[in-house]
């Protein structure tokens, strides 16, 4: 072998992210955030008049993921910003000096742990909250019908798209409660501007992350107005590959 | 060996290192002395490519460091007793870093009993006490073997026998051989372990000399250091009255 590549680098960051406890908490509490969402909207409309549809239950059982993107988003921020406030960077740049190659290994293994999970979460938020409203008149939302399928799967990879934005913010940040701040301020703040327009607002809320999820990821039809599911989440994929490619260019010029 | 040509640094308007070149040899122990600020800890990290120098290069068996295929395998550095996340623990921390050179993982349990952390591995390092820190700073130097060692400062923090500990591993790695670059600004400690030193204050070189040398021509070591960095200190205090 003539020298370290992507390969040796996934590894470490493989075992640095789970092999601290943050990694384990913030993975727990997004599929349980979600979970006790889906359970506590099925729960809630039992008895609600009228009867809900399958398609009502199924957008606000997904609602968890409001709190999900928040937690996975702080994943993806401290897996770099935890190395710099601790000085661990300067241990990793050490054994991987070529920057950018850590920056790729980072992406690639909390895109994979983040969209596990996400998906992990965003099935239990779906499960839930059927199960909630079993044995009502509520109709069921089968996984078999494939607009209820796209829009958890859909669900769960928006969640693993947050974590690389988170990455990425990370990256051009360095530091953790800035960071997280950032990161929290993109996902709400767009959509408070958003609704100043009112009307017009739709026009800039379809691009707006928060708006997304809950209008045209998370639902079996988008809003009017919105972009469909897909376009969503691939609008949400090119808002991380913009931020961990702003990351990736200060990255090489930095001081570690 | 390392090499330093004209390497030259600056934060701002300040000078952190003035085209320093300096070329430290293998098999000895070369004590890099300097008061504090002088530069030190700056050229360390421009050796190991985490800071840019504005001018010149460090050189390591003639390449960059970035350069090398297998940086933890040719150069092994104790930049400070921090550069670990605290909620990991020490044998977790040398697996990530081993695994990104392709070093075995016996090789870190090896690393573990040679620094003395072997019962405290499963600990979380952010519960370590300073010298367990350095303990497992070093672990990470060791880890790959390499035929260059870099280190900062590595006494501070450690009780007499860790100390002691510290100096006959670094006189046992450079009789082996290797290139042996350790920063202090302790003269005394530095007597007991170098052969050779480099004295830089304000970021210059101000000697390159050896031990012997250097207490030569005055009363005591520390004497010669301080008249050596005199005009180079930037923060003196004054006696009490």
């Amino acid at each position: 072998m003539n020298g370290y590549g992507f390969r040796h680098a996934a590894r470490m960051e493989r075992i640095k992210l789970s092999s601290v406890r943050s990694t384990w908490w913030l993975a727990t509490a997004a599929v349980v955030s979600m979970a006790a969402a889906g359970a506590g909207v099925g729960l809630g409309y039992r008895s609600h008049t009228p009867v809900a549809t399958a398609a009502q239950i199924l957008n606000n059982s997904l609602g968890g993921a409001i709190v999900a993107q928040l937690l996975l988003g702080a994943l993806g921020v401290l897996m770099v910003t935890g190395e710099y406030g601790t000085g661990m960077i300067r241990s990793t740049f050490a054994a991987v000096p070529r920057r950018r190659v850590v920056l790729a290994a980072k992406v690639a293994v909390c895109g994979g742990a983040a969209l596990t999970v996400g998906l992990v979460a965003s099935f239990a938020g779906y499960l839930s909250g059927q199960l909630a409203i079993r044995g009502t008149a509520i109709p069921a939302a089968s996984l078999g019908d494939p607009a209820i399928l796209r829009a958890v799967v859909l669900t769960g990879v928006y969640l693993g798209a947050t974590a690389l934005i988170g990455v990425g913010i990370g990256t051009i940040v360095r530091h953790s409660g800035a960071a997280i701040g950032t990161l929290f301020g993109l996902m709400f703040v767009p959509m408070i501007v958003a609704g100043l327009f009112g009307e017009d607002g739709i026009q800039v809320g379809r691009f707006v992350p928060l708006l997304m999820l809950l209008n045209s990821i998370a639902v079996t039809s988008p809003v009017p107005g919105l972009f469909s599911g897909w376009i969503s989440t691939l609008l949400m994929c090119g808002y991380a590959a913009v931020a961990i490619l702003c990351g990736g260019v200060l990255l090489r010029h930095r001081d570690a | 060996m390392i090499e330093l040509r004209e390497l030259t640094k600056r934060y701002g308007d300040r000078v952190a290192v003035d085209g320093l070149s300096v070329r430290v040899q293998p098999g000895v122990v070369t004590g890099f002395l300097g008061p504090n600020g002088s530069g030190k800890s700056t050229t360390m990290r421009m050796i190991l490519g985490l800071d840019a120098p504005d001018r010149g290069e460090a050189l390591i068996g003639g390449v960059r460091y970035r350069d090398l295929n297998w940086p933890l395998k040719a150069v092994g550095a104790l930049l400070d007793a921090g550069a670990f996340h605290p909620g990991r623990s020490a044998r977790a921390h040398l697996t990530a870093l081993a695994a990104s050179n392709d070093i075995p993982g016996s090789r870190v349990e090896q690393a573990l009993r040679l620094v003395g952390l072997s019962d405290a591995a499963t600990r979380r390092a952010g519960t370590y006490s300073l010298g367990m820190r350095q303990r497992l700073g070093v672990a990470v130097a060791l880890l790959g073997d390499p035929g260059v060692l870099l280190l900062d400062e590595p006494v501070n923090g450690l009780d007499p026998e860790g100390i002691r500990w510290i100096r006959d591993l670094l006189r046992g790695l450079a009789a082996e051989g290797r290139t042996v670059f350790v920063s202090s600004h302790l003269i005394a400690e530095m007597a007991l372990t170098a052969d050779r030193l480099v004295v830089i204050g304000r970021g210059r070189l101000l000697a390159e000399t050896t031990v012997a040398e250097l207490a030569a021509d005055d009363d005591s070591l520390e004497d010669a250091f301080l008249r050596l960095t005199s005009q180079a200190t930037d923060h003196r205090g004054v006696g009490a009255s």
